[in-house]
């Protein structure tokens, strides 16, 4: 105890050092949190999980997938024929709408992007909304029912909703980019939980489909993309076995033969997707967030140095009084350790609540995630960044006070 | 006071109004380069002052010189710092060049209504003849010069994927309606050697029980991807291994397309396209509609005045048959640089909390060089050295060490450039965006970022440990 009071001691001595070195690590250990927390989502939405295996059915070939609507029935169900086939837990259709609310003036303000889906699957299929606490899950809930009780309610996301100017209660015209000549009208019934859906809404697709009914009724001629209107179908199973036995039987379904299907998991279909932004976050992962660390490991580096060369006078009177080198060593390396540990912890839990609590996520678009939480890692990641960078920071410095000479100190005194 | 205070505000507000487009202008990658003499300007200036006023300069480097460790520890933040900016700033710096070389100011990009990126445009095929003989578009053998094109996403399975890596590669493809009119829109040729594919857009198989070929040209970038994802035996008999050339074959399901010419696109977007006759491929991938109508205009003033047409700028004069996005294709692709904007703000932020770390590490260093050098600032003082040469003196050493690292760190970050790396460029809002191939550009301007920002981090950090020393009192000095 007294030796850690000792270190305590120490570092209060020279408060500027303290709090420059401390504020150093803060904010690198900010920008690696943010790093680590962007790289740590993608890698789980890449990975394989054990089981309750996610597959998206899409066009075999071609992209964005364009299906007919004919083929979700028979897709919800795994493409199963015999009594002994394979049938999902659970399932989903995606169909996107591209829209604006203003006909003329189509940017970042108007611009919607929305799944028309059936309600009841936000909170079983979709990612993160199927594990809502209770409160925000009751919320999602009623704005569903509404939709449900009204087919022409729709959910947008918050900053969606903040960025068109509306608010739940409101009714908008959404003006088709991708149906052309499709305008739905829609009430706002609720929005998305803050985070990873602020940017996204969502609409009944029994109404987009009577909107598309209506357009063959009024032309006399069906949509042009009415037969492709079926973009995406999730299946959810309970174990790669079941998932391999159905993809067997959706590849091997006469059903599907123009245009044909493929089925992957979501974790290779995501994975396919960011191919593109390889490069990028090799960058992220092996240059910046490595560069980061050495940086941090230089300035707690300097820092220790300088303590050190400036106190041999005071550790050759510790030595005198019969303090061990050993224990010398440890008091330096006690020092950097403790200020390293503190500072880190100090900046990455914060980052944790900052980021998640106050800002919603890290605004960073890559492919379709538009934020991206700070992982629940970060409340252990800065004490470990900040242990592992000042013991590697300080350990030179720290085996350089063995060869303080008790003797040559004192003789350069005199 | 409430006057003291608003006189403030107002000042700050005034100067900050003032700077911001100076800053604005240096910092845009087209005019950074000018940093460079501005920096090493400064930089000369103080030397210039150091040598009029006599500072002992020769004291400063001998300091650094003996506390070589501590110069070199420091030095190290700023070396990682400007490296690692440098290089990022380049990856961004290709991306934009990539964007702003694919335009052609003669061009004008027709979408359907709303579109604001290819892979979303549904053109109406009745209305792409009538826009096209529109007054201002370049006519050529009586016949408007135009490029009708279907822009789609091609998911191809990669023949032995790395386990844990990507199995599938997203492929550009343009089906085109006439390739030559295409390539004379596009201003593109083929490397010797190659062919524009056939009137038919096919050919038969050595293999009289396979289905007819489909004939393909590529860009440079992606004909040097795709060789990387061929299977292992077919990699080794390759004539060429780095690069798909004229006669390979790419597998599709039941069918092959091979490869008639290799277009050259380096520096363009279309480098990381597969194009192909559209009545082929896009029936073949569930495409056949157009998504693209590309019109050369008779000079870059007609080409706007054509944008302003298609998108009813003027309301007296406006095309009104149908109603369509058109964007000269300078613009569109000014459009496509959202997401370099997006990178750019996220570097700026990196290395402004990395430069922030870095300016901690130098004050640390200022500050413990001054209070080991108590003594020799009060001789100096007594000496009859001023307040403001002690200041200049310990500003100029910081900023020695910064200039030193701020230099090598730009080598270190000059080595990437020219690196081939893979990114997206895009709008912003919504889906799409298109895969590209391009070359990191770390040019001037790229380095005079990297240095500015060491040789700025060099100043923050040096000037209050500087302006701490020039407080010191002599006498009090002297005694310790």
């Amino acid at each position: 105890m007294k030796f850690l009071m000792l270190i305590f001691k120490n570092l209060r001595r020279n408060m500027v050092r303290s709090l420059l070195t401390s504020a150093g690590i803060m904010v690198l250990v900010f920008v690696i949190t943010l790093i680590w927390s962007i790289l740590g989502f993608l890698d789980m939405a890449t990975s394989e999980k054990a089981a309750n295996f996610k597959g998206i059915v899409t066009e075999k070939w071609s992209i964005p997938s364009q299906l007919p609507f004919s083929y979700a029935a028979t897709l919800e169900d795994g493409a199963a024929r015999e009594e002994s086939d394979v049938k999902p837990m659970d399932s989903m259709t995606w169909q996107f709408f591209i829209g604006s609310v203003d006909k003329t003036n189509i940017g970042f303000s108007t611009f919607i992007f929305a799944f028309c889906m059936e309600p009841k699957k936000l909170l079983t299929m979709m990612d993160e909304l199927d594990s809502l606490q209770p409160g925000p899950r009751a919320t999602l809930d009623t704005a569903i029912k509404a939709m449900e009780g009204n087919r022409q309610g729709i959910i947008v996301g918050q900053k969606r909703l903040a960025a068109i100017e509306k608010k739940v209660g409101d009714k908008i015209k959404v003006f088709g980019i991708n149906y052309r000549d499709i305008e739905l009208e829609c009430e706002i019934v609720g929005t998305f939980p803050p985070g990873r859906y602020d940017n996204n809404t969502c609409i009944n697709r029994d109404y987009l489909n009577a909107s598309l009914d209506a357009f063959k009724a009024a032309k006399g001629r069906p949509h042009p993309l009415a037969e492709k209107t079926l973009n995406l179908v999730w299946v959810k199973v309970p174990t790669k076995d079941a998932f391999s036995k159905m993809s067997n039987q959706i590849d091997s379904s006469p059903m599907f033969a123009a245009p044909p299907v493929k089925i992957e998991t979501a974790s290779s279909g995501v994975s396919n997707f960011l191919a593109a932004y390889k490069d990028l976050l090799m960058i992220l992962r092996y240059l910046l967030a490595p560069a980061i660390i050495i940086t941090l490991t230089v300035v707690i580096s300097n820092a220790i140095s300088i303590s050190v060369r400036e106190r041999r006078k005071e550790m050759a009177v510790l030595k005198v009084i019969g303090f061990q080198p050993n224990q010398i060593i440890l008091l330096v390396l006690g020092e950097a350790i403790l200020l390293g540990v503190v500072a880190g912890a100090i900046s990455s839990i914060g980052t944790y609540y900052f980021v998640n609590r106050v800002i919603g996520g890290i605004p960073f678009q890559i492919a379709f995630f538009s934020s991206f939480p700070v992982l629940d890692g970060a409340l252990w990641w800065g004490a470990a960044i900040g242990f592992i960078t000042s013991f590697a920071g300080s350990i030179l410095p720290a085996l350089s006070t063995r060869s303080i000479k008790v003797v040559d100190v004192f003789s350069k005194v005199a | 006071m409430g006057d003291k205070k608003s006189i403030v505000l107002e000042t700050l507000t005034n100067f900050i109004s003032f700077v911001s487009p100076f800053f604005f202008y240096f910092f845009s990658l087209e005019n950074a380069w000018r940093l460079i003499p501005v920096c090493f300007g400064l930089f000369g200036l103080m030397m210039l002052i150091v040598y009029v006023a006599k500072i002992p300069i020769n004291y400063n480097i001998r300091n650094l010189k003996v506390r070589y460790r501590t110069t070199l520890l420091t030095a190290m933040a700023f070396i990682l710092v400007t490296a690692v900016l440098t290089g990022l700033m380049g990856f961004i710096n290709g991306l934009k060049r990539l964007a702003q070389a694919t335009g052609n100011p003669s061009n004008v990009i027709v979408l359907s209504q709303g579109s604001t990126d290819e892979g979303i445009s549904n053109l109406a095929f009745e209305n792409m003849g009538d826009i096209a003989q529109q007054d201002g578009v370049k006519r050529q053998n009586d016949e408007p010069l135009c490029s009708r094109e279907s822009y789609l996403v091609l998911s191809l399975p990669i023949a032995e994927p790395v386990p844990g890596s990507p199995t599938r590669r997203l492929l550009q493809v343009r089906g085109l309606f006439d390739p030559v009119a295409s390539a004379e829109v596009h201003e593109f040729g083929l490397i010797s050697g190659g062919e524009w594919f056939s009137e038919a857009g096919v050919r038969p198989s050595a293999d009289p029980n396979k289905a007819p070929l489909v004939e393909v040209v590529l860009g440079q970038g992606i004909a040097r991807q795709l060789a990387g994802d061929r299977a292992k035996a077919v990699k080794e008999k390759a004539r060429n291994k780095d690069q798909l050339e004229v006669g390979d074959t790419i597998p599709l399901d039941t069918r092959e397309l091979v490869v008639t010419g290799i277009m050259k696109t380096e520096g363009t977007t279309f480098d990381s396209e597969v194009w192909a006759k559209q009545s082929v491929i896009g029936p073949l991938l569930g495409k056949t509609n157009f998504t693209t109508l590309v019109l050369r205009a008779t000079g870059p003033e007609q080409a706007q005045k054509l944008e302003d047409f298609f998108m009813g700028k003027d309301k007296d004069f406006k095309y009104e048959k149908s109603q369509v996005n058109a964007f000269t294709e300078t613009n569109y692709y000014k459009s496509q640089s959202q997401t370099s904007i997006q990178l750019l703000v996220g570097t700026i932020l990196v290395a402004t909390v990395m430069g922030f770390g870095g300016v901690m590490g130098v004050m640390n260093t200022m500050f413990a060089a001054i209070s080991q050098r108590v003594k020799d600032i009060g001789m100096l003082r007594l000496l009859g050295f001023s307040r403001w040469r002690i200041l200049v003196s310990f500003l100029t050493e910081s900023l020695l060490i910064a200039l030193l690292g701020g230099l090598i760190g730009c080598v270190l970050g000059y080595m990437c450039n020219g690196l081939q790396a893979t990114s997206i460029i895009g709008g912003g809002a919504g889906p799409g965006g298109k895969a590209v191939v391009f070359r990191v550009v770390v040019d001037w301007g790229v380095l005079g970022i990297g240095l500015t920002l060491s040789m700025l981090m060099g100043f923050v950090g040096g000037l209050i440990p500087a302006m701490s020393a020039m407080r010191f009192k002599p006498l009090e000095s002297l005694r310790g």
